[in-house]
């Protein structure tokens, strides 16, 4: 928004010169909107509702019989069945969706928050230590933010077989705690926000370097962090090659990957098609209110940085 | 079979060759899988644990087989489907080395996991014995160099489906050929009023290849170590060039089948024929409630009056994976599976599609009037068109490749580049391509 504010004074600037546009007499005295403006107010609009209108979509398709879902127009209710489908989702297969819900949880959340602790401590070291070698494993980590993690996955998963990983918890979470953007964005965060008087204050009182991490610096690092997590929850919660590759049992899968097999059955048991639509829109509660919640540090965090830096 | 079936030797050289290639690699393909089976010696009662990867919902019968046989456990594990990420997730574990003792695999995709040593000999623990069981066509489509790869379990014979009250309204005739068919649609076109006959999909070349199949086109063959490719030959034209007619001339509609779009059209009587497989009675039933009892199965149409010629579509099998310890006991449930008439029958009230056991049909859940079709044994007709398959259609180990690049021609060629017959053109050499790219022989029939 801050783009934004300059320019809603230019039009009342602007009306102070009637005429000046060679717009009729009768058009001065209002207050005009400059055509870039609507433009700009119109482009928004355009791109909110391409991004919102899937998520309308699986609203009103989460509350549609199998049937229904085909047969009726696609954007407005017919027949809202909600509670009663997803009930369904959670009760078919022996409440097997429950145990897709946990393990994204478990593979998010806590995949998530090791992830972003890694990475502020990584970034904060890279940013705040000398040592040899620093910018080094600086751009190393760098190239690692190149790196599909979809490339990765198969020979990851030949390691894990290797070393008898694979088909465990494991083997999804231990590589979602790697997050070379996480490193990236917390040192160019800590560079800016952690100022040194402050750690040399810290030392001085006698804080050990442990501590100083620990209550200070993840204080003032709050907003870059909750950037990471988000940013790595998300990857996760979405990530289906991953836990393709290593997991086989389908108690251990997550939601994504749960509702494949769903949609895959789906073609001999068409029920399964509502069930996949309930699942999905399921799924993605879990991120909106991650969104909500967070979205106020997120803000701040993307933009405090640039300001500073 | 009127072809000879690679080699086992030659397929094992084409796979080291295929290894030799970086780009195979480089697509999420293996080179091979890392361990041989061999049979672990049991002791007297021990029990032996097996795990099978599908994405058939067939728990309900694998339990059945853990009560009944104590000594051996099944673990099913549900895998996404085939190219979703199954046959990946078998490749990746093949190359790991920790493989599933069993596994879901398509007819199609068969001569892929021949080229990376990826099947157990069945053969060498008896499965020969067990050939009389099924139905002939499927035995052969896992019969390599005259050795047993896989236990064949479903297909899915082809059939017309009809809206009886829609014919009856229009005066149409069941078509007996091609020529009665398009003769059907031009009526359903005039007096409709906006409905068509039926939908042409361009995004099942799976379905076309069913519709060359039935014609008489053999689109790969092997002559020795060499693939013989033969998309583009006239028998598979006259098909392309038929349903190009069908297209121009607006006598269908363009669109996927099952999809949102051909449901409706579906539910709304707006489509009123299908051809489509025995699986597809689950699709009507499901998805189109409201039409109950106004279906009715009729045979294929035919190209020359008078003759029976049937076709496939899908169809898939339990595959014994190379690398387990426990072949034998892997055999005796991939057997008792797809033949016990508990566990067929369990397998059909989840649709895993038309058993490839033999005599089990009468007396089956199939084997019934069935209120959606007025009462129809429908099944009845499936037994006659799944006799009427012609046995001799092989599968190229590139077969996923080519149907992607197939569709997207065809894709094409109904957005106005190009004609569906040109698309088989191009398919035919995006075929031997795809061969070659794998370190194969291949060459053009033509």
């Amino acid at each position: 928004m801050s783009v934004s504010t300059p320019r809603t004074k230019e039009p009342a600037a602007a009306a102070h010169v009637p005429q000046a546009t060679g717009r009729g007499p009768d058009s001065g005295p209002r207050r005009r909107v400059k055509p870039s403006r609507i433009l700009l107010v119109a482009l928004l609009t355009v791109a909110a509702l391409y991004f919102l209108l899937p998520v309308y979509w699986l609203v009103v398709a989460s509350t549609k019989s199998s049937a229904d879902l085909f047969g009726t127009f696609g954007l407005w209710f017919s027949d809202p069945r909600w509670l009663d489908n997803l009930s369904e989702v959670f009760s078919y297969g022996d409440g097997i969706f429950w145990s897709w819900t946990f393990n994204s949880v478990l593979y998010a959340g806590v995949g998530g928050a090791l992830a972003t602790l890694l990475a502020g401590a990584a970034g904060y070291a890279l940013a705040v230590y000398r040592f040899r070698g620093r910018e080094a494993v600086f751009k190393v980590v760098l190239a690692g933010v190149l790196l599909p993690s979809t490339a990765l996955a198969l020979p990851l998963y030949l390691l894990f077989s290797k070393v008898g990983l694979a088909n465990t918890y494991w083997a999804v979470l231990i590589p979602s705690v790697v997050s070379p953007f996480g490193v990236y964005l917390c040192r160019i965060y800590a560079e800016a926000a952690v100022p040194a008087e402050m750690l040399e204050a810290a030392r001085v009182d006698g804080a050990g370097e442990w501590r100083i991490f620990g209550t200070l610096v993840l204080r003032t690092m709050t907003p870059a962090l909750v950037t990471v997590f988000l940013f790595q929850f998300v990857g996760i919660w979405n990530n289906y090659f991953l836990p393709l590759v290593m997991l086989s049992d389908d108690r251990k899968y997550p939601i994504t990957l749960g509702l494949t097999t769903w949609q895959a059955a789906a073609n001999r048991i068409p029920e399964l098609n509502q069930l996949t639509v309930g699942g999905a829109f399921l799924s993605i509660l879990p991120l909106a209110a991650a969104m909500l919640v967070l979205q106020r540090y997120w803000r701040s965090g993307l933009t405090q940085g640039s300001v500073k830096g | 079979m009127n072809s000879s079936p690679p080699t086992r030797r030659s397929v094992l050289r084409w796979g080291a060759g295929a290894a030799a290639l970086p780009a195979l690699t480089a697509c999420g393909q293996t080179v091979g899988a890392a361990r041989t089976t061999r049979q672990a010696p049991t002791r007297r009662g021990q029990k032996v644990k097996l795990v099978f990867w599908t994405w058939v919902p067939m728990q309900k019968t694998v339990d059945l087989w853990n009560r009944t046989h104590p000594d051996i456990q099944v673990e099913m594990q549900t895998i996404p489907q085939n190219v979703t990420g199954g046959y990946q997730k078998m490749h990746a574990s093949l190359t790991a080395g920790n493989p599933p003792d069993l596994a879901q695999v398509e007819y199609h995709e068969l001569p892929s996991f021949m080229l990376v040593n990826g099947l157990t000999n069945l053969s060498e623990y008896g499965a020969d014995e067990l050939r009389d069981s099924y139905v002939p066509w499927q035995w052969q489509q896992g019969v390599f160099d005259g050795r047993v790869y896989t236990i064949p379990q479903a297909s899915g014979p082809m059939g017309l489906f009809y809206r009886r009250d829609l014919f009856a309204k229009w005066g149409i005739e069941i078509p007996a050929t091609w020529a009665e068919f398009e003769k059907a649609a031009r009526v359903v076109k005039a007096r409709g009023d906006g409905a068509r006959l039926c939908a042409f999909a361009p995004n099942q070349p799976s379905w076309f290849a069913a519709m060359c199949w039935q014609r008489g086109a053999r689109w790969v063959r092997t002559e020795g170590d060499t693939w013989v490719v033969d998309m583009n030959d006239d028998l598979s034209r006259e098909v392309a060039q038929y349903w190009e007619r069908m297209v121009r001339d607006d006598l269908v509609f363009v669109e996927p089948d099952m999809s949102n779009a051909w449901y409706k059209h579906v539910q709304t009587g707006q489509i009123s024929a299908w051809i489509g497989p025995q699986w597809g009675d689950a699709l009507l039933r499901g998805n189109a409630p409201g039409t109950a009892g106004k279906w009715r199965v009729a045979l294929l149409p035919q190209w020359q009056a008078g003759r029976k010629a049937s076709a496939n579509w899908g169809g898939s099998s339990t595959a014994i994976l190379q690398g387990t310890r426990h072949p034998r006991e892997a055999l005796q449930f991939a057997h008792w599976i797809n033949t016990d008439r508990r566990a067929v029958d369990l397998n059909i009230s989840v649709g895993y599609g038309w058993p490839a056991a033999t005599g089990i049909f009468r007396g089956s859940a199939l084997d019934k009037p069935d209120p959606f079709f007025g009462g129809q044994r429908y099944n009845d007709v499936f037994t006659v068109s799944d006799r009427a398959i012609d046995t001799s259609w092989k599968w190229s180990p590139t077969t996923d490749a080519d149907f992607a690049q197939l569709q997207d021609a065809f894709g094409a060629a109904i957005d106005g580049e190009g004609s569906l017959a040109g698309a088989l053109a191009g398919a035919q050499k995006s075929t031997m391509d795809n061969l070659r790219a794998k370190g194969l022989k291949a060459r053009s029939a033509r």
